[in-house]
């Protein structure tokens, strides 16, 4: 790695404090670009490029962006659905230990999977509409041998009732049920072996309005009942607003910009959170007249060419020269409030709430 | 119902709606749901029928048959087909008519009357002519007979030998049908494998295997069974012949099997639910048994069953080019072998009955095939 | 002068199907004002869809238009009324052929469905001016190029003989737009054109189609299930439950002293960014299954004001406002229709 990682100063495996349960160092994920019927590569799709963040024990990371900008990518690294091409993914374990999740071959991973969970966005694609609510939910438990094969059953009821669903419904298949039911399900089944972080990408995207809010109240009450940590992968920052602590921007690969949720709301430091937050249509028709909106012109940039310097500089309204050349860092402009622009400190951006 | 304990009023779906849903619709497995749709489709289930009957018939050919596909009678050679009268007296008392030779009077040629005086009793479930049913059960009960076993009972006419054309359709039906299904399970079985190793494993080796498939794909399919057909020894015995033969279809038939499971399985490794079992920590082994086969099963039934026909019509065709099997043994091809000459066809055209034994199946089977596909999918 | 484009009246499309009869839209009543936009909101599967398609009669097979007049004011504005009532017309006759795609067009959520991946997008413009006007290939292939200059498409010149698929979902939908816009429609309908696309791309589209709607002076009907587009676009809004349009009014009134039960739990139920609010109050219960509607007021089962006549009485349209109707019983004096309906 030719890159200094921002977060952590020195390469042990060390993490910044007790309270960080997930640390992500310089996280690279690039996917290989074949054509046609030869294996040769010819580039690379930088999904993930230099991601660094962490997760404190108890709270809900938001991570936003536009689509295609790396979010999916980088909550399947840290459930190890991918294999990251470069970075770490340091994990504080219930004694205390820390391990290296990115460095682990993927038979070492087994042991964390019960820890790091996975809320799925389309609730339908992700539950096998041939096995039943019960086999779906208790065949972590049966193949990793968690459990007795005959206190399954009062285990995936108790699990059922508290996510909100009848217990008898336990031998029914998904296709019985609505939308909403179902992501209750997939709920469930990320919660059934006790994890203590669940990585939600898009959970209530695909999800009617009123159908949403429930979802997101049952998240939040199961947060305070069992104490989980939360990395909530949503492009609808009205809901990252309401479920988040603190929020992560990505753009293009990239982290630009991470804070307290309440500050990315009030003072984004970065263009891009600027620009992104201004397009947020508010539920509100009243003074809509006198509303400024920022267009972002152009397209978001391509991820296996990226533009030079800064990725945004091609969209950016404060585009200086130096942006053309040089790419900015992370940097912590204190208090927690991490941004990679050039001219963060100099720069004046609108806030969305005043 | 049970009640539950809602955490929160607004967290538990209202019970009015669960109360009215129809249980049934909820606990039906994949298959009671493409049962559902399989009979809507009206065409679908008549074709069903069709081939229920013709493997059932194939299967107990000697009790179906009037008699065994070697009997000959070289009195009657070429007779034309009897029809059945149910009434005699007006006693319910099945018979038919026997024949009597006529001189045609402009060609002089010796041909078949019906003649209404003689009188050949029948009967149904009835004990004649005594068989070993599939070689070792012994036997004598036909569903349909002449009370004598000498006596001319030719409901479809009868061959060169004086063999009842009839009776051997339903025993080629045994051959040919099974052709098609042993051929089906071997290019299935091969279909699976290739194509399961070149999804699941991918890299050089599914370029490979692809490549290979399409120079397969590439030869047309007749003059590729006709040179692998025309190798088989002549002195083979009728089993053996019968196996290269199916091993001759199914070679050319596991490639477009292979393509339909390797593309399902490339499909099935992106699908979200794939990867939830991936992070339940499912074992590779339980992972393609339970989640990756039983989501493309129903499909793979549905294209074997509009595969047969191929297989049916291949083997017809290589018997009836005389390539395929050889008497002894009847098929439905070796059947229409003799229908080559035309003036034979001229005088009996009653031996071009097993076309249309083979064109009924095929139709059937077709039928059947596409209600099978509409209802593969019951989840849409 | 009344300044009505389209008034539908009693609107009912329903849909035979094998497991039963699908009412998707249950007894509408809309008035479309020319130059204005409303706003169709409603959840998932509420008829939305299926009531704009009914304006243009391209209701999808099993569906049927059963009931109901949409008049349609064809004449130019402030001259001679010329009305002329669309659910008469057959959907696959010449009149109304003539109207789609000139006088009426639509979008869609996904363009990639309504362009043809064979034909570039200049030559689909081209061939919808040569449809319904009597310009020369040359003359529509520079109109198609300045309507893809003007929806904001970058060197319109060279992407006029672009295939869409090799086009970005915010430029697809901009050709779309300039599709609709070929013929200089008097009734552009959007079916949730902006769905499918990132924050970003969905601010610069919806400011596109109001600043579009001003220089065209055109009436537009936006259907979307996301009450901040609506706050964004609507002149007025109509909220849809179950096949019916349960409140109307202005955009102002429907946020700001919603009546209806539904507006009122729909508008508790969205997360806003402005305020973070600790518990959302979602609406309790799903929207029910189209075969199993509730009886008597649509929305009794999940409504947090029901009472008892609510389950057996259909509450109909009360005028609280001249410009704000609502259907529920709270509004409505229904003594007498109890009396009446008894006696039945
Ligand atoms: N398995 C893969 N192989 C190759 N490229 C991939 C793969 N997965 C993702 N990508 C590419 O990586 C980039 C980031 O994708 P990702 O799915 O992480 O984005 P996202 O932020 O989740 O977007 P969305 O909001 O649309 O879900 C995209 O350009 C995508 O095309
Ligand atoms: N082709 C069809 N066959 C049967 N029922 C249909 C058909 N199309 C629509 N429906 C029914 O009509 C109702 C309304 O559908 P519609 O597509 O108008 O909903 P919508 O409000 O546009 O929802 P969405 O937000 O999901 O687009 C639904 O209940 C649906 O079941
Ligand atoms: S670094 Fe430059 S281009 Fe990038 S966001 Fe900041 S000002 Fe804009
Ligand atoms: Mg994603
Ligand atoms: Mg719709």
């Amino acid at each position: 790695m030719t890159a200094q990682a921002p977060l952590t100063p020195t390469k042990t495996v060390e993490m910044r404090d007790e309270n960080t349960i997930l640390e992500v160092n310089n996280l690279k994920m690039h996917f290989p670009i074949t054509k046609g019927i030869s294996t040769r590569v010819r580039g690379w799709v930088k999904a993930a490029d230099d991601v660094s963040f962490f997760l404190r024990q108890g709270e809900t990371l938001g991570l936003v962006g536009e689509s295609g900008c790396g979010k999916t990518t980088v909550g399947r690294c840290i459930v190890r659905a991918y294999k990251p091409t470069a970075g770490e993914i340091l994990y504080r374990n219930e004694d205390g230990s820390v391990v290296d999740l990115a460095a682990l071959k993927p038979d070492e991973v087994r042991p964390y999977r019960k820890d790091i969970r996975m809320v799925f966005q389309d609730p339908y694609s992700s539950l096998n509409p041939r096995m039943t609510v019960l086999e779906l939910i208790s065949e972590v438990l049966k193949v990793n041998k968690l459990e007795s094969s005959d206190t399954i059953q009062t285990r995936v009821g108790a699990l059922l009732e508290k996510v909100g669903m009848r217990p008898e419904y336990m031998q029914r298949y998904p296709h019985a049920f609505s939308g909403g039911e179902r992501q209750r399900i997939v709920v469930a089944r990320a919660l059934i072996t006790n994890p203590r972080i669940i990585v939600c990408d898009e959970a209530v995207s695909a999800l009617d309005v009123s159908i949403r809010a429930q979802i997101l109240n049952l998240l939040e009450s199961l947060q305070k009942e069992f104490n989980l940590t939360y990395l909530f992968i949503s492009h609808d920052l009205s809901v990252i607003r309401h479920i988040c602590n603190r929020i992560v921007v990505m753009y293009v690969g990239k982290v630009v910009e991470v804070s307290d949720a309440l500050e990315i709301y009030t003072g984004p430091r970065h263009p891009y959170t600027e620009a992104l937050l201004s397009s947020v249509p508010l539920a509100d028709p009243n003074g809509r007249e006198g509303r400024q909106r920022i267009h972002l012109e152009g397209e978001i940039a391509d991820p296996s060419n990226p533009p030079s310097g800064c990725y945004f500089h091609p969209r950016c309204q404060y585009a200086k020269e130096r942006c053309k050349t040089d790419a900015p860092e992370l940097r912590d402009l204190g208090g927690n409030h991490f941004v990679a622009c050039h001219f963060a400190e100099d720069l004046k951006l609108a806030a969305v709430i005043k | 119902m049970v009640q539950t304990t809602p955490m929160n009023k607004s967290l538990a779906p209202t019970p009015e709606e669960h109360v009215t849903e129809s249980l049934d619709l909820e606990v039906a497995s994949q298959w009671k749901l493409m049962w559902w749709k399989f009979r809507k489709h009206k065409m679908a289930i008549i074709g069903t029928v069709i081939v229920i009957i013709y493997y059932t018939m194939g299967m107990f050919a000697e009790f179906f048959a009037p008699t065994h596909f070697t009997t000959y009678n070289e009195q009657y050679v070429y007779a034309p087909p009897q029809t059945i009268h149910l009434f005699r007296d007006g006693k319910l008392d099945p018979y038919v008519n026997g024949y009597t030779f006529v001189r045609d009077p402009i060609s002089f040629k010796k041909t078949w009357a019906v003649d209404e005086t003689v009188v050949v009793p029948i009967s149904f479930l009835v004990r004649s002519e005594e068989y070993k049913l599939w070689g070792f059960i012994p036997g004598s009960l036909h569903l349909v007979a002449a009370d004598n076993p000498r006596d001319p009972f030719y409901l479809l006419g009868s061959d060169k030998s004086g063999r009842d054309v009839f009776g051997r359709i339903i025993y080629s039906a045994r051959v040919s049908l099974t052709v098609g299904l042993v051929g089906v399970a071997l290019s299935l079985i091969l279909g699976i494998m290739i194509g399961g190793v070149s999804g699941l494993i991918g890299g050089w080796l599914d370029n490979v295997i692809q490549r290979l498939i399409e120079i397969i794909m590439s030869i047309p399919t007749l003059p590729l069974w006709l040179a692998l057909a025309a190798v088989v020894p002549l002195d083979w015995q009728p089993l053996q012949v019968y196996f290269m033969i199916t091993v001759i279809l199914s070679l050319v038939g596991w490639t477009g099997m292979a393509r339909v499971v390797r593309s399902k399985f490339l499909a099935l490794r992106e699908e979200d639910f794939i990867l939830a079992a991936t992070l339940d920590g499912v074992p590779r082994g339980r992972m393609i048994m339970r989640h990756m086969v039983p989501s493309f099963l129903s499909h793979i039934i549905a294209s074997i069953t509009l595969s047969i026909p191929g297989m049916i019509l291949g083997e017809t065709a290589l018997s009836f080019l005389g390539l395929g099997l050889r008497p002894p043994v009847v098929s439905w091809g070796v059947m229409l072998q003799e229908t080559q000459k035309v003036a034979v066809l001229a005088i009996s055209p009653w031996l071009l009955y097993p076309a249309v034994a083979v064109i009924i199946v095929v139709l059937a089977l077709n039928f059947m095939g596409d209600g099978l596909r509409d209802a593969a999918d019951p989840y849409q | 002068m009344d300044n009505t484009l389209i008034d539908v009246k009693d609107l009912k499309v329903h849909f035979f199907t094998d497991e039963g009869v699908v009412r998707a839209v249950d007894g509408v009543d809309l008035k479309l004002e020319r130059g204005r936009t409303l706003s169709l909101v409603g959840e998932s599967g509420c008829g939305k869809s299926v009531a704009c398609r009914a304006l243009m009669q391209i209701v999808r097979n099993p569906g049927k238009v059963v009931a109901g007049e949409i008049l349609y004011n064809r004449g130019a504005e402030g001259g001679q009324a010329e009305i002329i009532d669309i659910a008469k017309m057959d959907p696959k006759g010449k009149e109304i052929r003539d109207i789609r795609g000139k006088e009426i067009s639509m979008i869609f959520q996904e363009p990639m469905t309504s362009l043809s991946p064979m034909y570039t997008v200049g030559n689909q413009i081209i061939e919808n001016i040569l449809l319904h006007t009597n310009l020369t290939k040359e003359q529509a292939r520079d109109l198609a190029i300045k309507l893809l200059d003007q929806v904001g498409i970058p060197r319109a010149d060279r992407l006029v003989d672009e295939y869409p698929f090799r086009l970005s979902g915010g430029m697809r939908q901009r050709s779309m737009i300039a599709m609709a816009l070929s013929c200089n429609p008097n009734l552009l309908i959007a079916d949730e054109p902006t769905t499918a696309l990132d924050v970003t791309t969905q601010a610069n589209i919806l400011d596109l189609m109001s600043d579009l709607q001003k220089s065209y002076n055109m009436t537009l009907l936006f259907i979307t299930h996301d009450l901040g587009v609506v706050a964004e676009i609507a002149d007025e809004v109509a909220v849809m439950y179950l096949g019916k349009i349960v409140e109307k009014s202005d955009v102002y009134t429907i946020f700001n002293s919603p009546r209806h039960p539904y507006t009122q739990a729909l508008l508790k139920s969205i997360p806003k960014i402005a305020i973070k609010r600790e518990d959302l109050d979602p609406i309790k219960g799903m929207v029910p299954n189209p075969f199993r509607r509730p009886g008597g007021c649509p929305f009794h089962p999940r409504c947090p004001q029901a009472f008892a006549e609510c389950k057996v009485l259909v509450p109909t349209t009360t005028q609280l406002t001249p410009n704000h109707s609502v259907q529920c019983l709270l509004y409505e004096n229904f003594a007498n229709r109890i009396a009446t309906e008894q006696k039945q």
